[in-house]
């Protein structure tokens, strides 16, 4: 019942969204408005091609940290733990204030500079992810029985370690790739388009578009993290059966 | 027993890159990255904050800060962050007890996800809803109106606070939620066994047992909201045109570039200001975290 209330500004805005020419009847209009829009696919594909990127250099950084920290330097855990949860204590103002300031000029003048600061944006996400997937696991045990066998530490990493945290290692991706899509403040600040800022821009034109928009992106959002959280308890589910059945 | 008393230049240098030296290889890459885009900026924002228009160092640019409309700023960004954080805390303990305690599995997956999205990547969307909504063509306004309540009667206006503060809490209660639910799951079934057995009906049980333990929790889910509507810009700027004057705001136009040239680093110095008052609340946060992780079993 109570959940209700969410519902209402949703539906309301559903509603509008299928809100005909001047206001009358329910159509596609927006929608197909939006489509039409320029530099709806050229915004778009930027936005996908940053979060790309920013899901690309977390899996690339994050993940040999957060497992050569677990396995090798435990010390390092408190500085890392420490590190990862600046991003959400430092307003994201401040930062975009701090990076025009602070970025050298070749840096600034392209809009991959974004990619960077998404993945610094989406750490504090990310390595949760990934150090609450490391922690499940009997990390110890598995490495040794690797090394034992005549592995060497990239091996390790790739053939053992990795398959036993795929889902917080894709849980992680995930998070990075989805927050670079909604991201909106730094971008604005650092006067650059992407797909929401470019929204708010169009909105200016036609406010029945924006709310078609922001209904589509919430519910397909919504949808994805859906989607994503069931897979994720099935493989738990198989993994932990498969475990199961050879220990039986 | 070998004693030096002789510092020389190079002693220095390699007790400065002390700490460098001893970051272990593999972990190098992760620290570089981070000290370039985000230690680095702090560090240039800070110093930036302190300087004047001639590169000499002063207080002038906090002295603006701390006084009239930038001072105002602040009031209005912190009391709209307090009135928001106690609405998004009190509605959102209640709606985490709702769910915990009556919706199944597969529900719990969807009102969670509902919940990550809102908290996370709302902001603009949320605003745009919320002018289909409430809005004066809105659906919830014109069914109200149809019912014989006319909310624009009085002095009501989506961009104005009181908007802000109903927009701000649909966020609020999201992240609320999310926080609060594992405290909630803390709680065990034992406590109340023993709470029944000893004679105890339901309000000891939350007089004694469930509210003194859940309280550091609260109080920590609180202030993180303080701090999320104390620095959120996307929403306010998509919902207001500079009706309402937020801190973020202000450093939005500040550094927009078409400001006069003596007031670059004032933007610096309400940043950093921000970044003050969030670093307070935020230790609060991880603090009362402290306490309230105290029950749980790992």
């Amino acid at each position: 019942m109570a959940t209700l209330i969410f519902f209402i500004p949703l539906t309301a805005a559903a509603e509008f969204s299928f809100r005909g020419d001047f206001g009358k009847g329910h159509s596609f209009t927006n929608y197909i408005w939006l489509l039409k829009q320029d530099g709806f696919l050229e915004n778009l594909l930027i936005t996908l091609q940053l979060g790309a990127i920013a899901g690309i250099l977390n899996l690339l950084l994050m993940v040999p940290t957060a497992v050569i920290t677990n396995i090798k330097f435990p010390k390092w855990r408190p500085v890392l733990d420490f590190i990862c949860i600046l991003p959400l204590i430092i307003p994201v103002v401040s930062l975009a204030v701090g990076a025009q300031v602070a970025m050298p000029e070749f840096l600034q003048n392209s809009q991959y500079e974004l990619a960077f600061f998404f993945v610094i944006i989406a750490l504090p996400f990310t390595y949760r992810t990934l150090d609450n997937a490391l922690v499940s696991v009997e990390l110890k045990t598995l490495v040794e029985a690797s090394r034992n066998l005549g592995a060497g530490w990239f091996l390790t990493i790739v053939r053992v370690i990795f398959p036993s945290i795929r889902t917080g290692v894709i849980g992680a991706i995930f998070l990075s790739f989805a927050l670079s899509l909604g991201e909106y403040t730094l971008t604005v600040l650092l006067h650059w388009t992407t797909f929401p800022t470019w929204t708010v821009i169009a909105s200016q034109q036609n406010i029945l578009g924006a709310i078609a928009l922001s209904v589509f992106s919430l519910v397909g959002a919504v949808l994805l993290m859906i989607f994503i959280s069931i897979f994720a308890n099935k493989r738990n589910k198989r993994l932990n059966q498969q475990v199961e059945e050879e220990f039986a | 027993m070998k004693t030096e008393t002789v510092t020389s230049r190079s002693d220095v240098i390699a007790r400065r890159s002390f700490f460098i030296s001893r970051i272990p290889l593999p972990l190098l890459p992760f620290f570089l990255f981070v000290g370039f885009f985000l230690l680095w900026p702090i560090a240039v924002l800070v110093v930036r904050s302190f300087k004047g228009k001639k590169n000499e160092w002063t207080l002038a640019n906090f002295d603006a800060a701390l006084h009239g409309p930038y001072f105002h700023s602040f009031v209005s960004s912190i009391k709209l962050a307090s009135t928001t954080a106690l609405s998004g805390s009190i509605i959102g303990a209640f709606f985490a007890y709702v769910i915990y305690k009556y919706a199944g599995n597969r529900l719990t997956v969807i009102l969670d996800s509902i919940s990550a999205v809102f908290a996370n990547s709302g902001g603009v969307p949320l605003a745009f809803m919320f002018i289909a909504a409430f809005g004066m063509q809105g659906l919830v306004t014109k069914t109200l109106k149809n019912l014989g309540i006319d909310i624009y009667a009085g002095h009501f206006s989506l961009f104005s606070f009181t908007g802000l503060v109903l927009v701000y809490t649909f966020f609020q209660v999201p992240i609320m939620i999310l926080v609060f639910k594992p405290a909630l799951h803390g709680l065990k079934k034992e406590w109340s066994d023993a709470n029944s057995s000893l004679g105890g009906n339901s309000l000891t049980y939350w007089m004694r047992i469930g509210i003194p333990i859940l309280t550091p929790a609260f109080l920590g889910a609180f202030l993180l909201l303080f701090a999320s509507g104390f620095s959120a810009y996307a929403t306010a700027r998509a919902m207001t045109a500079g009706n309402v004057p937020l801190v973020p705001l202000v450093i939005g136009t500040l550094i927009d570039g078409n400001v006069i040239s003596n007031e670059a680093n004032l933007g610096s110095a309400l940043a950093v200001g921000m970044i003050f008052i969030a670093v307070i609340t935020m230790s609060g946060y991880l603090l009362a975290q402290k306490y309230a992780s105290r029950w749980r079993t790992k």
